[in-house]
C-alpha cells in the first residue's frame, strides 16, 4: 500500500522557464506516468497475495476484508486517474502533431501555389516574347488612282477616286513592266508635242499628247526607261512633301522630290491624304476598313488589265494621261 | 436455551448472508468499473489508432510533395536560363 500511495502521489513541477522548459517536463511528467501505470500491475498482484495471505492468518477477517476493499477503491481510482491523464497527454501529442502536419501542409500548398504562379508567369513572358517574334504582316504599297476621269477625258471636278493596290509582288513588277514597256514602246510621234506642268486637261483634250521624249534623246530615253527612277510612284513617305493642290503640286517628269524608296516611318499615316497622288504603305491591318482592301485586287486587275491592253492600241491618250499623274 | 441458541444462529447466518450480499455488491461495482476502463481503453485505442493513422497519411502525403517541389526547385536551380530574361 505504500508503494502504492507512492506511486500515486504527484510530482509538483516547478515554474518552466521558456517553451522547451515546459515541453520537456510534461514530457517527464508522461513517461513517469507510463512508468506508474506498468508498475500498477506489479503492485495489484502483490496487494492481492499480501491480503490473501493475511485474510487465511489472521483471526480479524472482518477488518481484513475492510482494507481490501478500500484498496481495491483507492487502486481502480488511482488507475483511472494514471489512465486519464496518459490518454490526456497522448490525446494532447496527437493534436500538437496534427495541428503541425496541418500547418506545414498549408506552407507546403502555399509554395505550390507560388512555385504555380512562378510557372504561369514564366509562361505568359515566354508566349509573349515568341509571339514579339512573330512577323507582322506587311502590306505592300497601295495606289489611289482616279477612276473615270482621265478615262473619259473630262475635267477634274469629280472628288471620286478609287484606291487600288498591289498586293503581290508579281503584280507590281507586272505593273511597273507594263508601264516601261509601253512607255518605251511609245511612237515618237505621240511624244513630240511637249509636256506641260498641268498637263491633265490638255492631254485628255490632245490625244496621243505625251510629250515624254521630246525634250531628251533617245539614249537618254533608253537610260531613264530602265532606271527605276523614271517613273517614281507616290507613296504615302512623300506626302509630307508634298502641298495639298495637286495641279500645282504635279510635275511633268518624274523628280527628285517623290522619293521612291519606301518609308518605314509612314507606314501608319492615313490611307488618303491627296487622293489623285496618295500612294500608303500599310504594316497593319486592323485599323482601316476591310472594303478598301477588298476593292484593292480587284482595281488592280482592272488596272493591268487596262494597260495591257492600252499597250497594244498604242494610240490611247489615256494611259498617257494617266501616266502623266505620276 | 436452545430456542435462543437457533435464533442466534439465524441471525448469524442473516447477517453473515447480508454482508456476503454486500460484498457481492461491491465486487460487481469495482468489476464494472474496471470493465468500463477497460472500455474506454478499447475507445482510446481505436481513436489513437485512427489519429495515428490519419496523421501517417498527412505525414507520407506531405513528404511526396515535398519531395516533389525539391525535385522542381532542384530543376528550377540547374536551369537558371528560365529566370534570364532574354
Amino acid at each position: 500500500m505504500e508503494t502504492m500511495t507512492a506511486a500515486a502521489s504527484m510530482k509538483f513541477p516547478r515554474e518552466p522557464a521558456n517553451y522547451d522548459e515546459i515541453s520537456m517536463q510534461q514530457s517527464m511528467l508522461f513517461s513517469d506516468s507510463l512508468k506508474d501505470l506498468k508498475n500498477l500491475r506489479k503492485q495489484l498482484y502483490s496487494a492481492a497475495e499480501y491480503f490473501e495471505l493475511s485474510y487465511t492468518n489472521d483471526d480479524q477477517k472482518h477488518v481484513v476484508v475492510n482494507t481490501l476493499k478500500d484498496y481495491a477503491i483507492k487502486a481502480l481510482v488511482n488507475t483511472v486517474d494514471h489512465l486519464g491523464s496518459v490518454t490526456f497527454k497522448v490525446n494532447d501529442l496527437l493534436d500538437e502533431n496534427i495541428a503541425e502536419v496541418s500547418g506545414t501542409e498549408l506552407r507546403v500548398s502555399c509554395l505550390e501555389q507560388r512555385l504555380r504562379t512562378c510557372h504561369e508567369y514564366i509562361n505568359r513572358e515566354g508566349l509573349s516574347q515568341q509571339s514579339l517574334v512573330i512577323n507582322t504582316p506587311n502590306y505592300h504599297k497601295r495606289y489611289i488612282l482616279p477612276v473615270g476621269e482621265t478615262m473619259n477625258g473630262g475635267l477634274r471636278t469629280k472628288s471620286k477616286y478609287e484606291g487600288c493596290s498591289v498586293d503581290k509582288g508579281d503584280e507590281w513588277h507586272q505593273f511597273r513592266s507594263a508601264i516601261r514597256a509601253t512607255i518605251h514602246e511609245a511612237p515618237p510621234s505621240i511624244a513630240s508635242k511637249g509636256l506641260s506642268s498641268s498637263p491633265t486637261p490638255r492631254l485628255v483634250q490632245q490625244p496621243g499628247n505625251f510629250a515624254f521624249s521630246k525634250s531628251m534623246p533617245k539614249k537618254d530615253l533608253e537610260r531613264r526607261t530602265v532606271s527605276p527612277h523614271r517613273f517614281p510612284l507616290l507613296r504615302s513617305g512623300s506626302l509630307t512633301r508634298k502641298p495639298t493642290t495637286p495641279k500645282s503640286s504635279r510635275p511633268t517628269t518624274p523628280n527628285q522630290s517623290r522619293p521612291t524608296t519606301p518609308n518605314p516611318s509612314s507606314g501608319r499615316q492615313p490611307f488618303i491624304s491627296d487622293p489623285r497622288k496618295s500612294a500608303s504603305m500599310r504594316i497593319r491591318v486592323g485599323k482601316e476598313s476591310p472594303k478598301e482592301f477588298e476593292q484593292f485586287p480587284s482595281k488592280s486587275k482592272r488596272l493591268l488589265k487596262a494597260l495591257l491592253s492600252r499597250r497594244k492600241s498604242k494610240k490611247d491618250d489615256t494611259l498617257y494621261t494617266y501616266l502623266d499623274e505620276y | 436455551m436452545a430456542r435462543a441458541g437457533g435464533i442466534t444462529n439465524a441471525v448469524n447466518v442473516g447477517i453473515a448472508v447480508q454482508a456476503d450480499w454486500e460484498n457481492r455488491e461491491f465486487i460487481s461495482h469495482v468489476s464494472l468499473n474496471v470493465r468500463r476502463l477497460f472500455d474506454f481503453l478499447v475507445q482510446f485505442e481505436s481513436t489513437t489508432k485512427n489519429k495515428l493513422s490519419s496523421l501517417n497519411e498527412k505525414l507520407d502525403t506531405l513528404e511526396r510533395r515535398l519531395e516533389m517541389l525539391e525535385v522542381q526547385v532542384s530543376n528550377a536551380t540547374s536551369n537558371p536560363a528560365l529566370f534570364t530574361s532574354t
